[in-house]
């Protein structure tokens, strides 16, 4: 039998198991070689020098499959290795080519052993039978199990992560781990390991010191340059592709406040007190410091760690925040003059600045209103508060056209410094100074009225000038002043009431809602949305937000007739008091009886003057009037279509004694 | 007949019988593998399934021929396995599959190993056909069982839960076969231990962690739980886990309770509280056989959640305090804030529902809150106040043919019940309770819908209640004057009649259906172990209610609606007709009114 086999073999067995271990390891040999045909090892057909059996071939090609396998991780990890400092592979990447280099080490070995067991040769028809250790193919194909399940694993992975780096390389590799064969289950539970520890290094330092040592930009956090004050909002940020899905949205995001602030105190806030919370942190979770602590098992333990850190290092900028940088204070301060919360101040620098501000808006110099606001200061209540915080209060006028008045322009500002222009940043000053600017126009309206009343109230003296002998004239003007007190009445109605609504249902209950929210903030993003919180909804229910413009532009028609209704009185009763001295000197001279016949004709003359004021004052009124009370329709019609619920309180509170509501709504 | 393809040029037949065998051994060995050799080939015939032929050259002798046919049936085995292991393996076939396949993965090496070993024979010359026929014995039986699982598995491309049946089921029919039946109790250990692994994610931490879809607990995300709050029908607490038909079989009778299980674990992790069920490595779930450890497991991981999460709700979410304080301000039980609310509500109230300002009503109520003893309640924040469309009636008879109410087109509809042309804001007030999540999984929408039907009800009593106060207050007037055979008389003892139908209606409502059943179910609250326990009581308390307060039975209702609506009627024309007595029309039609009064109300009464 032997004899016949070996004429149909021109090699023998140990010779292929040769040529197979060889082949194991990606080398060509002697029969059996690498073909680029079909992409794989075979043997040479059978010629006239070379024959193999049918059996024997099938044999030698699937245990060749594993040099196939074997020649492509190979050439991964040497691809890999020679790139290795850079981008291209970074050091997730690295630690894979490390963690296969490290699974191919234990396949050489057991390469070796089998090696040494070639030479043992192939017992054959009972000579020699006492070595048992040989090697056949059949053998071979036992102890080439397992290996190749391993093998079949990693070339999966090599051809599954080729084009992936960093943090997605990392995740794409925990995506392939969910197999329920325990063989598999250890080696990727090994690998990723391995894999992920570069990873979870990076996030340490990060949570535990604030440094993005991320050379390769490996990490699903980016940082870029940017300046202090926007360091907080832009200066780092999530990349999405590189977050492998092992870890959570919220855990990234928590990850990535934590560094943030940290690098928040030390750039912006000059503080170093994070350290000691690092470590206690680190402490406390039980992780020690020290490097390559974390394992892809504990993720658990990163997410701890993550927490802990988070939870000390943002206590302890929330308390330098407070403490040293007086954030509350800041915020109180710009409540107080920004948001016109101080009265006496907002009441006396009105009455100086007020003047001034009719001036049109180019001969209007701001180191006069600087002036004025130091004296207004030190005239109020405000000079008992910080010096420091007075001196960051400034007057700015904006940028003015032609025709503007100094009241378009004129504005308060208050300067914020590193790191409270983190939250203060130039838009959110933009915001406070358009709340601002409304609550000026707002008090100037009101200032107004009360002039146009401080103008009114002396007229019981003027109606003396038309003495006895003109009844009818008198009884004009009575009728034309009392029509004036009216609308008077009505405007002051209004104003007094939206005031009232802006300042306790606005203006207090957001700050009282801010101070809470600002009290229960663990973290700057909490206080960040707090203070934006407050902004918003002062904005919105004072009717500054985007969906009120239309109602917003008939307040600000209301305010406009309020002001014309003022500068008219102004005027009609400047034209009376002009009236008086006349009349005075009219009795004087008829007294004297010197020009009878001219005083005769000047008294009819000043009638007739009086008339002609007192119909175009007449006149004037109703348009107003008229004016005002369409408007006041239109903007009381708008304000049911409000969005906010306290609107709906404010139209409750105008129209307390549902007067306006006589007329039914859509007439107009 | 296929024909026969040869790896040789030489007919075997041609070689004396003792080289015959030893060659036909030497092919067989390499069979056994699922190689072809010289004299033996293989066919896979491909039809409507993968079907193995084994092919052994004809001019091999007779005697050979048929020894080695005897073996084909395992190399058979062998190779549809070994395809099976390979196809298994993949990604996508789920993580019982893989277990599975990596146990049978063993299995065949320990075949192959002893192929070698019979190699190993072969190459010292020890081995003959009969003893290759022997020493494959031991493997014969169970390669054959496992062949059929698998072909059964593969025919109906099971995974999961299925396969673990199957390899049961499997394992039960093969129970005389002592052998057989161990190993595929082994197999199905192995594999289910995968399964099980996602079993004690969700049973300890209330986590599925199923990639493949396997496991018998599906999370429906759709589902919300804010829902509770807003949709009448929500289905979160039903619909957002929900078993699978296909459970594996060792673990049906407990199917419900793991369930549960997670889903109390899930409720306290949506609040915030990351709880895990304390583990030891007691603990851990493993299913071995007969052995009914694993249930012990899940039972302690229920104990604990449902205690947990009762806890939970009862001590930090104050449930109890809750309810008591719905009851206070839905079930009428604070008589002083109601009577104040009423009495500075009258006006918006008696507008018709579409020209109420909810905004009004709003600080009315809160008004009412803060100035009476309410205010020392904690829970009085939460009290809002709404203005339904609807009548009662019709939205009772809604709530019957289960329309969902909030669109409020289907209510037209129902036109059959006839509509008061003047409803106001008295009939369609109702208060509303604001419930936040996880105490709305107690207080449902559906729930509130309940307590608000009642006070519904209640509070039209107590209206109607105040409105024959003040009727009787305007008879009072005439305590001086003899009065007896006067219109007067008679229409002073009809108030009092009516006063009386009313306060005992009340006094029904309150004294003997609500105070009772809501004593009865803060008793059973007690005593409740896990929250769905209190869920039942809590709606079972409301049903009673809604049952004896005879909300569900409409002809009861309607007439009930009816009398009140006199009652009413009588309390309007007495207050606009006694001070305008003196006018003589006016006594004689007041008279006729009153008759007309009495005569409806006693046929209403009975």
């Amino acid at each position: 039998h032997s004899d016949l086999v070996s004429t149909e073999t021109t090699v023998s067995e140990s010779v292929l198991v040769r040529d197979v271990l060889y082949v194991a390891q990606g080398i060509d040999g002697s029969y059996v070689k690498y073909d680029v045909k079909i992409n794989g090892y075979d043997l040479p057909p059978d010629s006239g020098s070379f024959k193999v059996p049918r059996a024997t071939r099938t044999m030698v090609r699937r245990l060749c499959e594993l040099g196939w396998l074997f020649r492509m991780v190979k050439d991964y990890v040497s691809e890999c290795t020679e790139r290795f400092p850079t981008d291209e592979v970074g050091t997730v990447g690295q630690a894979f080519c490390a963690a296969l280099q490290d699974e191919l080490t234990e396949y050489y070995k057991l390469l070796a052993v089998l090696e040494s067991q070639t030479s043992v040769p192939i017992p054959k028809g009972g000579r020699d039978g006492k070595a048992g250790n040989y090697l056949s193919l059949m053998r071979l194909s036992i102890w080439f199990a397992e290996p190749i399940v391993k093998m079949r694993l990693m070339a999966l992975l090599v051809d599954g992560c080729r084009s992936l780096r960093g943090g997605a390389l990392a995740g794409a590799i925990h995506g392939y781990a969910q197999y329920g064969d325990p063989l598999v289950q250890e080696f990727m539970s090994r690998l990723l390991r391995r894999v992920c520890s570069p990873l979870f290094e990076i996030v340490r330092t990060w949570v535990l010191e604030g440094e993005l040592e991320d050379v390769f930009g490996e990490l699903f956090i980016i940082g870029q340059p940017v300046k202090a004050e926007s360091l907080w909002r832009e200066g780092y940020r999530i990349q999405s592709s590189m977050l492998p899905s092992f870890i959570s949205e919220k855990l990234a995001q928590r990850i990535l406040r934590t560094g943030k602030s940290i690098n928040f105190l030390r750039v912006c806030c000059e503080d170093n007190g994070w350290a000691d919370a690092a470590t206690e942190a680190a402490a406390h979770v039980g992780a020690t410091t020290r490097k390559g602590g974390l394992g892809y098992v504990e993720t658990d333990a990163l997410e701890a760690m993550a927490v802990e850190a988070a939870k000390r290092i943002d206590k302890h900028l929330m308390e330098v925040m407070y403490q040293r940088y007086r954030f509350k204070d800041h915020c109180y301060a710009i409540k107080q003059y920004l948001l016109l919360g101080q009265g006496d101040f907002v009441q006396y620098l009105m009455d100086i600045v007020g003047p001034e501000l009719s001036q049109p808006a180019n001969t209007i110099s701001s180191f006069q209103l600087a002036g004025l606001l130091e004296t207004a200061i030190r005239a109020s209540n405000a000079q008992y508060d910080d010096r420091d915080i007075l001196d960051r209060l400034h007057v700015k006028m904006m940028e003015h056209e032609d025709g503007d008045q100094g009241w378009d322009v004129f504005s308060l500002e208050y300067n914020t410094h590193v790191p409270l222009d983190t939250v203060f940043t130039a838009s959110v000053m933009k915001r406070y100074f358009r709340i601002f600017n409304f609550l000026w126009k707002l008090k100037r309206v009101e200032h107004a009225l009360i002039r146009v009343w401080k103008t009114m109230k002396p007229n019981r003296i003027i109606s003396h000038i038309f003495g006895n002998d003109s009844a009818t004239m008198k009884f004009q003007f009575i009728s034309v002043l009392r029509r004036c007190q009216v609308l008077w009445n009505e405007m002051n109605h209004f104003i007094r009431n939206f005031q009232d609504y802006i300042m306790f249902e606005v203006l207090e209950i957001s700050w009282a809602c801010f101070l809470e929210e600002m009290d229960a903030s663990k973290d700057l993003d909490d206080l960040l949305a707090a203070h934006e919180k407050y902004l918003s909804s002062i904005a919105l229910k004072s009717l500054l937000g985007e969906r009120s413009h239309g109602i917003f532009k008939t307040l600000f028609l209301l305010f406009d007739l309020i002001l014309r209704f003022q500068s008219n009185t102004d005027r009609w009763f400047e034209n009376i008091y002009e009236l008086q001295p006349r009349g005075n000197s009219k009795f004087k001279k008829s007294e004297r009886l010197k020009l009878g016949s001219q005083v005769y004709g000047g008294g009819k003359a000043l009638m007739q003057i009086a008339g002609d004021i007192l119909r175009k004052m007449g006149e004037d009124l109703d348009s107003i009037s008229k004016e005002y009370s369409s408007s006041l329709k239109v903007f009381i019609s708008q304000l049911p279509l409000q969005h906010h619920v306290d609107l709906k309180f404010l139209l409750f509170r105008l129209n307390f004694t549902e007067y306006y509501s006589r007329f039914p709504p859509g007439k107009y | 007949q296929v024909s026969f393809s040869s790896g040789s040029d030489i007919l075997i037949g041609s070689y004396p019988i003792s080289v015959q065998e030893l060659l036909i051994i030497d092919d067989l060995l390499f069979a056994l593998l699922g190689i072809e050799g010289r004299y033996i080939s293989i066919k896979r015939l491909c039809g409507k399934e993968p079907h193995l032929l084994f092919q052994i050259d004809p001019s091999t002798d007779l005697a050979l021929q048929e020894l080695s046919q005897r073996l084909f049936p395992l190399c058979k085995n062998f190779i549809s396995i070994n395809d099976f292991v390979e196809s298994k393996s993949h990604f996508n076939t789920g993580l019982v599959n893989h277990a599975f396949a990596a146990s049978l993965r063993t299995l065949l090496l320990d075949y192959q190993a002893m192929v070698a070993q019979l190699e190993h024979q072969f190459h010292l010359g020890r081995l003959s056909l009969q003893g290759l026929w022997f020493f494959c014995q031991p493997m014969m039986g169970s390669m054959h069982a496992l062949s059929i699982v698998i072909e059964k598995l593969s025919a109906n491309n099971l995974s999961g839960s299925g396969t673990l049946n199957l390899l049961q089921s499997q394992a039960k029919s093969m129970a005389g076969d002592n052998e057989v039946r161990n190993l595929l109790e082994k197999m199905e250990q192995s594999a289910s231990s995968a399964y099980l692994h996602i079993l004690e994610r969700w049973v300890y931490e209330g986590i599925i962690d199923d990639p493949h879809n396997e496991f018998f607990i599906s999370e429906n995300k759709s589902l919300q739980k804010e829902s509770l709050t807003q949709d009448y029908e929500a289905k979160y607490w039903q619909h957002r886990y929900s078993l699978k038909d296909s459970i594996p079989n060792f673990l049906i009778s407990t199917a419900g309770t793991i369930l549960t299980t997670g889903k109390y674990l899930n409720v306290m992790r949506e609040c915030g509280h990351n709880v895990q069920v304390p583990i030891s490595d007691i603990l851990k779930i493993t299913h071995a056989g007969s052995n009914h450890h694993y249930i012990e497991c899940i039972k302690v991981a229920h104990a604990f959640a449902s205690t947990e999460l009762l806890k939970l709700i009862k001590e930090k979410y104050c449930l109890v305090g809750k309810l008591r304080s719905m009851k206070r301000y839905l079930l009428i039980d604070q008589g002083d804030f109601l009577v104040h609310f009423m009495d500075i509500a009258q006006d918006e109230l008696a507008k018709r529902p579409d020209e109420i300002s909810v905004e009004k009503l709003q600080s009315l109520l809160g008004l009412a809150l803060r100035s009476t003893a309410a205010a020392v309640d904690p829970c009085h924040e939460e009290l809002t106040c709404c203005v339904e469309r609807v009548p009662l009636l019709k939205r009772l008879a809604m709530l019957k043919k289960r329309v969902i109410p909030e669109t409020g087109q289907p209510a037209f509809s129902f036109d059959e019940l006839h509509e008061p042309v003047n409803i106001t804001g008295l009939e369609t007030f109702c208060l509303s309770y604001k419930v936040r999540w996880p105490l709305s999984l107690v207080i449902t929408r559906k729930a509130l819908t309940k307590y608000q039907l009642i006070f519904r009800f209640l509070f039209h009593c107590k209206h109607v209640n105040r409105q024959l106060c003040v009727a009787w207050q305007l008879h009072q007037g005439f305590r001086m004057i003899n009065i007896v055979g006067t219109v007067i008389s008679g229409s002073s003892i009809l108030c009092r009649n009516m006063i009386k139908f009313i306060n005992s209606l009340l006094h029904y409502l309150t004294f003997e259906v609500l105070e009772p059943n809501w004593h009865l179910m803060h008793d059973s609250l007690k005593t409740a172990k896990s929250i769905d326990e209190v869920i039942h009581h809590h709606d079972l308390f409301l049903d009673k209610c809604l049952k004896e307060c005879l909300l569900l039975s409409p002809q009861l209702i309607q007439k009930m609606e009816k009398l009140k609506l006199i009652c009413l009627q009588y309390a309007v024309a007495v207050q606009q007709l006694i001070p305008s007595m003196c006018m003589p029309p006016v006594d004689s039609m007041f008279s006729d009114s009153i008759i007309s009064f009495e005569k409806e109300f006693s046929n209403g009464l009975q």
